[in-house]
């Protein structure tokens, strides 16, 4: 078996560590005797129908956000995610990522950067830093990361959010959710990098990738995940 | 101002007295709650001021500009304990304060002002040299992305006094735009400046500068990116820059000792740099000791872990003995392992004192040790409890 991951705009939106996150889905792939591939989608690349598996979008400044805003609704490339999610293609994007994936991203000066809609959210730039070591609760079990964002996401009606956050501000800091699920696409703002330290959410996007592509039941073979699950649980103790 | 500076001083004799510090930061803070101005105000006395930031490389070139003013005779001052925030500086002024104020008995002072500290402090020292060494990410939760950090240093600049002369890292593409937001003199340095590089592992490197050949006790190319910034710094001061005889580097910069060495890690560009100098070098009994904090001064986030090029470090043939310690000891352990490093041979000891022990019982060959910011400053404490080493403050 393979999957191939799209990394989107994996040369622009790339910040505080995400690319662990690629690290980890390929390492945790590997061990288990499927290949990997990584396709970085970015401003140069097309992106096609039934060509990624498995859509990672990571974080990025404000330029090149504006940027990546503008290249997904005219290069078709916000549309095809959409598709593919429909079809249950998982997705995992942090941070920046998630909120372009929203309906809107309004900064403070100019208009609103539109998002390709995917998750029924939208953010608005705010003078809060929300900033520090956050853990939610979620189907996935308690998953731990680090924020850092000054943008506020607010869920529209019938959002799902992704968790409820026990430490931390998550989406806005006020209503205590955090991210967004929609299908099997994730949206959240948890760095650190997220999916090392939570290798349970790492899996689930693994195994989802390949039941939707090879269109069967897919148990992953376990594996020796003592040293994640001390990791995971020495964030859960310095914070609490 | 008095009152400010004997609060500070007061301070200063308490935190070296009780040991709790070298005083580098306490004073500073005191005193300035008193007196927002006192920097400036102090700043005034002394004849000439040069100041370098950048992510990278600031303590390093800082100490090789002092340096050559000592070989010149001149005295210095500078806030030399890494305190590269405005209470760093504060403390560094008050504990002078005699100097400063009995005329004309310093020459120098040189600053090191991190990325942030750099908008806020660089205008009230009025440099006569302002250096940029390089920008790259850094602890983003306290400096903000790298386009910010440029931004902010560009609107800095542009009010900075056209007296000063801006030396500029040309080879570093994000520092580009710096030059067209300042009105005064710019020097670019870089490749342009180096010829004949002898890169010559960890005993150091060769080089040759406006046809004067130097050599450094500092291994890989950034640390001659350092040497070239002091050098070219040495020269706008009008001081002759020779030879980096005597010169010895900064605490925990490349330190070595009998039993090995130390190199600070502190974000992705610099500890991939350190990686890419120490990988060929390791020897079959070599042993790792890797130190993650997560205190402020290393940055509360350790994402960046995951930037920094680890892989390097398991690429070598053979698997070596690490262990992995500080507050996030487990992130490390965990970066380590999706690296490629071999569980058999990795162990975590959250305590530095007991890790750095057990790292050296029966050592063959040689240890090193790579600690964050504050983990370096733990260790310079256990080193000097064990008698390996004085106090950080009272070496120069």
């Amino acid at each position: 078996m393979n999957i191939t991951i799209g990394y989107l705009y994996g040369d622009l939106m790339n910040i505080y560590g995400d690319t662990g996150n690629i690290i980890a889905l390929k390492k945790r792939a590997e061990w288990r005797g499927i290949s990997i591939k990584v396709k970085v989608k970015s401003l140069k690349e097309k992106l096609k129908l039934k060509e990624v598996d498995l859509f990672f979008f990571g974080g990025g400044q404000d330029q090149q956000q504006e940027i990546v805003s503008q290249d997904l609704v005219k290069s078709g490339k916000g549309k095809i995610i959409k598709q593919e999610v429909e079809k249950g293609v998982p997705l995992l994007s942090v941070c920046g990522g998630y909120q372009l994936l929203g309906d809107y991203y309004k900064p403070h000066k100019g208009p609103k950067l539109p998002g390709i809609g995917l998750f029924p959210t939208y953010t608005l730039a705010s003078h809060d830093r929300m900033i520090g070591n956050i853990i939610i609760e979620s189907m996935f079990g308690k998953l731990v990361g680090f924020e850092n964002h000054s943008g506020k996401t607010y869920l529209k009606k019938g959002a799902l959010p992704f968790g409820m956050v026990n430490k931390g501000f998550g989406n806005n800091g006020a209503d205590k959710t955090e991210g967004c699920i929609y299908k099997n696409a994730i949206g959240c703002y948890m760095h650190g990098s997220l999916l090392p330290k939570n290798p349970k959410l790492a899996d689930w996007l693994l195994k989802k990738a390949l039941e939707v592509k090879y269109k069967k039941v897919v148990n992953l073979k376990p594996l020796d995940d003592a040293l994640e699950s001390q990791t995971h649980h020495s964030v859960l103790q310095s914070v609490s | 101002m008095r009152a400010a500076i004997l609060i500070g001083k007061a301070v200063y004799s308490l935190s070296r007295s009780l040991k709790i510090g070298g005083g580098s930061a306490a004073p500073g803070l005191y005193a300035l709650k008193i007196d927002a101005n006192l920097v400036e105000k102090l700043a005034k006395s002394i004849p000439k001021n040069i100041v370098i930031t950048g992510t990278n490389g600031k303590t390093t070139t800082s100490r090789m500009i002092s340096h050559f003013a000592k070989e010149n005779d001149l005295k210095v001052i500078r806030n030399h304990t890494g305190s590269n925030l405005e209470r760093g500086i504060a403390s560094t002024l008050i504990s002078n304060y005699q100097l400063l104020t009995t005329n004309y008995q310093l020459d120098l002072g040189i600053w090191e002002l991190d990325e942030a500290a750099f908008n806020t402090v660089a205008p009230k020292l009025n440099p006569n040299i302002v250096i940029f060494l390089n920008v790259s990410r850094d602890q983003l939760d306290r400096y903000g992305e790298v386009d910010k950090v440029v931004n902010d240093w560009c609107s800095t600049l542009s009010k900075l006094n056209p007296q000063t002369a801006v030396l500029i890292n040309q080879d570093d593409k994000n520092l580009e735009k710096l030059e067209k937001y300042f009105k005064g003199k710019v020097v670019k340095f870089g490749k342009k400046n180096i010829k004949n590089i002898k890169l010559n592992g960890l005993k150091g490197s060769k080089f040759t500068i406006s046809n004067l050949q130097f050599t450094i006790p500092l291994p890989g190319l950034y640390h001659i990116y350092n040497a070239t910034a002091a050098i070219i710094g040495a020269k706008l001061l009008n001081l002759p820059a020779k030879s980096f005889k005597d010169f010895s580097p900064a605490f925990g910069r490349v330190e070595k000792f009998e039993w090995g060495y130390i190199f600070l890690i502190k974000n992705p560009a610099g500890a991939t740099q350190v990686f890419e100098t120490i990988a060929p070098e390791l020897k079959k009994n070599d042993r790792l000791l890797l130190a993650l904090n997560d205190n402020l001064a290393d940055g509360t986030d350790v994402s960046w872990i995951w930037d920094a090029n680890f892989e390097k470090l398991s690429t070598i043939n053979y698997q070596l003995s690490t262990t992995c310690s500080g507050t996030r000891a487990y992130d490390l352990a965990n970066r380590l392992k999706y690296a490629g490093f071999s569980l058999d041979t990795s162990d975590v000891e959250q305590n530095l004192e007991q890790a750095f022990k057990k790292a050296k019982k029966n050592l063959k060959g040689r240890l090193f040790i790579l600690p964050t910011y504050t983990a370096m400053l733990k260790l310079q404490k256990i080193l000097a409890k064990s008698g390996i080493k004085k106090h950080y403050w009272e070496s120069d």
